[in-house]
């Protein structure tokens, strides 16, 4: 099963392994990694699974849609170049071991 | 030998004994009484969720499709159209974008509980959380207020189930085939005076310099009018119900508010209105030793998968410090709730209201009346007794 490692805000890292085709936001709800909320249930329809993505798997992954760049414009912390939508991002072997880092808050 | 049977009306009262056994024993289940396939566990109902690919929306999401419906709608649309007629709605439907209801919903479950001055005891469903949820709805799509309880009657009507013929019924058809005409009279408004409102911009809403097919435009906006109506007031009133049969919790909310947040996720999770929805196979699946074939349907039964023991420990207890991350009670994935925002928002303000006003109330009936629903779970009826 594809690899990922949360970064929590204050550096703890929180290794996860999650089923190909789960998305890194269901593997944070899904392991009590609480910086993640997920309030929209997936349908990137909210902004509160923001992640940083390391720049080492940044390239690896589909650049994101209409709907996840106008979403990424309400994050609450500040987006980088780097801001994802953890929901949006699917497990698969292409980015095992990716790591992303949380932002300080989601809401 | 087990039987599993969604139209009964024992299972729409209490489908979670059912549901474990599933669970437990037939976690890949041909349901002879659906005609379709049943996944009960967490993670299978995820894995379906997150595979739209597989699991398709595009033939029907509903256990009993109206007809007409699939294809046309949000819910029974795959990518990548369905992300695109969804992003035309979903930004007016942000949590951010909906602060300017907290006031208006507030005034109307305040209007909604001064009509109960004197009264011991009231229909929570009829009097209160059906009231709000169409005042809500009416408020947000600007709706013409004469017709509210038609509107309702006939929402409430299209999402039940005949529990002898096991389908839909004819007065079923007819009270959605009457929302159908009545969001084509609104739709025919709308496009000869468009408003600010969130119906006028999806009416006019173009994807690649096209117009939306006018049957597209007609079944989802009779699917919001469903879903805001019934599906929020269901919620809303097993809300309730979980509120007055569990007195502690609800004391611990008069006393703090804030914690109502908690106490709403809890109640997705532990009985959600939305309890089973379908996806069509488009492809060959071996699960759990069964093999079903492409175009078979499976029954999601999101209600089953918010009690597996294998996600949620405990998970018969309603437990409102549990903060039930990733429930299912909203669904998941591309095709989850719309109106996930309005419907915490609107549930938030009016319990805030209600047990301002009621921090004490009672179940009348020790037996309610249930919804008869192949897709839904809600009281009919909720007599509450207050101090």
């Amino acid at each position: 099963m594809p690899k990922v490692t949360y970064i929590e805000f204050d550096g703890t890292e929180r290794p996860v392994e999650l089923p190909a085709g789960w998305s890194l936001m269901q593997g944070a709800t899904l392991n009590g990694v609480d910086g993640i909320e997920g309030e929209c249930g997936g349908s990137c329809g909210c902004a509160t699974c923001h992640v940083y993505v390391d720049e080492a798997f940044l390239d690896k992954l589909d650049p994101p849609s209409e709907t996840e760049e106008e979403m990424l414009d309400c994050t609450s912390s500040p987006r980088e170049a780097n801001s994802r939508l953890s929901c949006q991002i699917k497990a698969d072997p292409r980015i095992d071991g990716i790591i992303v880092r949380l932002p300080e808050t989601q809401s | 030998m087990f039987r599993f049977d969604p139209y009964s009306p024992a299972f729409d009262a209490d489908p979670f004994p059912a549901y474990k056994t599933l669970r437990d024993e037939y976690p890949c289940f041909w349901s002879e009484a659906a005609g379709m396939w049943v996944y009960s566990r967490y993670a299978d109902i995820l894995t379906a969720l997150n595979d739209w690919e597989t699991y398709s929306s595009a033939k029907g999401n509903l256990v009993d499709e109206l007809p007409g419906r699939a294809g046309a709608t949000l819910g029974t649309t795959d990518p990548p159209r369905h992300d695109r007629l969804r992003a035309l709605i979903q930004k007016a439907l942000t949590m951010k974008a909906l602060d300017h209801l907290v006031e208006p919903v507030r005034a109307v479950a305040r209007g909604h509980l001064d009509a109960l001055a004197g009264a011991k005891s009231f229909d929570f469903v009829r009097q209160f959380s059906s009231k709000i949820t169409v005042d809500l709805l009416f408020h947000l799509f600007n709706l013409p207020g004469e017709d509210r309880q038609e509107v309702r009657d006939k929402a409430v009507l299209m999402v039940q189930t005949d529990p002898e013929t096991r389908q839909k019924g004819p007065q079923h058809i007819a009270a959605y085939e009457w929302m159908t005409s009545y969001a084509a009279g609104l739709i025919a408004k709308r496009k000869a005076d468009p408003g600010d409102d969130l119906l006028s911009n999806f009416i006019i809403a173009e994807i690649d310099g096209e117009k939306l097919a006018d049957r597209e435009v007609q079944m989802t906006v009779t699917t919001l009018l469903m879903a805001g109506i019934e599906s929020l007031s269901g919620f809303m009133s097993v809300f309730g119900l979980n509120l007055a049969d569990h007195p502690d919790a609800r004391r611990a909310l008069a006393a703090d508010p804030a914690r109502i947040p908690d106490a709403i996720e809890e109640s997705l999770r532990y009985n959600t209105s939305a309890q089973r929805f379908r996806r069509c196979l488009t492809r060959d699946v071996e699960a759990h030793g069964q093999t079903m074939k492409a175009g078979d349907f499976v029954m999601l039964a999101y209600g089953s998968g918010n009690r597996d023991e294998r996600q949620f420990p405990n998970p018969d207890v309603y437990d409102i410090a549990r903060k039930p991350r990733g429930h299912l009670g909203f669904g998941g994935g591309v095709h989850a709730c719309l109106g996930t925002s309005l419907a915490r928002l609107a549930c938030k303000i009016s319990f805030e209201e209600l047990l301002a006003r009621y921090p004490d109330f009672a179940r009348v009936e020790a037996e309610l009346p249930w919804v008869p629903s192949s897709n839904f779970r809600s009281p009919m009826r909720l007599e509450l007794a207050v101090a």
